[in-house]
């Protein structure tokens, strides 16, 4: 047998050895492979989105005067705006403080908010993800709701030293309850991102929908959170029915395709919401020693 | 006689092509696909490196793919390294410019379909069996077209770092 034979022969057996080994493996080596992979593709993914941002920078450093005092005058306009409906939930939040307290009822669904740049963005038939340029360093963690505005961009998945991974609203892996606008009795809903085909655009689909649900004519009909399960806080707009409410297969409700609310494809900057108090799954999953009771007074 | 880094050299001179077809398909996410070289990427190092070294490259090259995505672990990272044995094991063919790219477009072909399938395998979407074998088909052949395209200047790239670092060249070594 020549020392090539030989040779083949032998990388065959270290192939099965290896495979039984990564198979029967820990799966904490499993997560140290992926995250040592991770982080060294981390800085590279970092500097092209910091170029971008510096690219914007300079195109932006180029405007005219003119163009700059229109822009000004305009983000005037609309702060004023702002500062009215501000006001106005200030009296909201205040009475609803009062309500709460009169009721004995506390309530843990309070977050902050950490913004973040979208790096890149990957999208399969099995996935939809974007990467945002903020991770373990910036508090985020893992099951964080991301959102723009008052619209729902998807779900932290995964969280690196300084990036992390959003499952988006389209992805198969995300789950959501919601309501439906124009449903008078406020019944829930179920939302779910969907296998994608290919050189088509992704949509999530809206499950149990109730059989006598009547759509409100002449209007798109939005789809809204219902806050309950303590990820996403209620109200925020995951999107709106695409085409016709249909049967399901089985005949006992009614689903519909969602579109989403933002187009998740040319999306630039998020908000990540991240809860100020351990959520129910991080208390389940973490060892009973590092939840200290002090947090949740 | 190669060096024993030549292995971790040549990832880093393949990674800007990786990280550029990340970013193609980021750029192109609506189309739903991804424009996957990896397996193309292992055509020149398996002409020319021990198979150890090969295999090293092509199990970092596999970990690096599946890193920020949702593969079942290690799957494209064993798959690569069965691959790179297979073609360590049968180098000759791969001393023509048309083996190489030939061996492109069936590898990068192959491992598409083999991380697609897992990933699907993994996945909680719905879909038909039909659907999805027309959607694996899709992304086989764009990688293949993909392992077509670039696989000369990605060899290129490979081969000027390897005669860089002293690696000897593929005749000399069969």
């Amino acid at each position: 047998m020549s020392n090539h034979q030989k040779g083949a022969k032998a990388s065959y057996i270290a192939l099965i050895v290896f495979v039984l080994i990564w198979i029967s493996g820990a799966s904490a080596l499993h997560r140290f492979t992926k995250e040592t992979f991770a982080e060294f593709q981390a800085p590279a993914l970092q500097i092209v989105s910091k170029g971008s941002d510096l690219a914007r920078y300079w195109e932006l450093k180029s405007r005219s005067n003119e163009e700059l005092i229109a822009a000004s005058r305009d983000l005037a306009r609309i702060n004023a705006a702002l500062e009215l409906r501000i006001h106005s939930m200030d009296d909201i939040r205040r009475e609803n403080a009062r309500l709460r307290e009169n009721a004995r009822y506390t309530s843990n669904s309070e977050f902050f908010t950490v913004v973040a740049r979208v790096i890149s963005r990957d999208s399969s038939s099995w996935w939809q993800k974007i990467i945002i340029r903020k991770g373990r360093n910036d508090g985020i963690r893992p099951g964080s709701p991301v959102v723009f505005s008052d619209r729902v961009i998807g779900r932290v998945s995964a969280v690196h030293l300084n990036v992390s991974e959003v499952d988006l609203v389209t992805s198969p892996t995300f789950r959501c309850t919601a309501f439906l606008i124009g449903d008078e009795k406020r019944r829930i809903v179920y939302v779910r991102g969907d296998a994608a085909n290919s050189l088509s655009p992704s949509k999530a689909k809206v499950t149990a929908i109730p059989i006598d649900y009547n759509p409100p004519t002449g209007q798109p009909i939005k789809v809204l959170t219902t806050g309950l399960g303590g990820v996403f806080p209620s109200g925020l707009i995951l999107g709106e029915v695409d085409g016709v409410i249909r049967m399901s297969t089985d005949d006992n409700y009614k689903v519909a395709d969602l579109n989403p609310a933002k187009d998740l494809n040319m999306i630039e900057e998020v908000s990540v919401l991240v809860p100020q108090y351990p959520t129910a799954n991080e208390i389940l999953l973490a060892p009973s020693e590092k939840i200290k009771l002090e947090e949740f007074k | 006689m190669s060096i024993p880094w030549a292995w971790f050299f040549l990832i880093l001179a393949t990674y800007p092509w990786l990280f550029v077809s990340d970013l193609v398909s980021s750029t192109l996410a609506s189309s739903g696909l991804n424009y996957f070289i990896t397996g193309a990427a292992l055509i020149a190092p398996c002409r020319r490196l021990k198979r150890w070294q090969a295999v090293l490259f092509a199990g970092c090259v596999g970990f690096m793919f599946e890193a920020y995505r949702p593969i079942p672990n290690g799957t494209v990272a064993i798959s690569l390294v069965t691959l790179a044995i297979l073609l360590g094991n049968y180098r000759s063919y791969l001393r023509t410019h048309l083996g190489m790219i030939q061996a492109a477009v069936v590898v990068n072909a192959g491992a598409a379909i083999i991380w697609f399938t897992a990933a699907a395998y993994q996945s909680e979407g719905q879909t038909d069996i039909y659907n999805a074998i027309y959607q694996a088909v899709i992304q086989g052949t764009l990688s293949g077209l993909m392992g077509l395209v670039i696989i000369m200047p990605l060899a290129t790239t490979q081969n000027w770092i390897m005669d860089l670092i002293g690696v000897p060249s593929a005749q000399d070594l069969l």
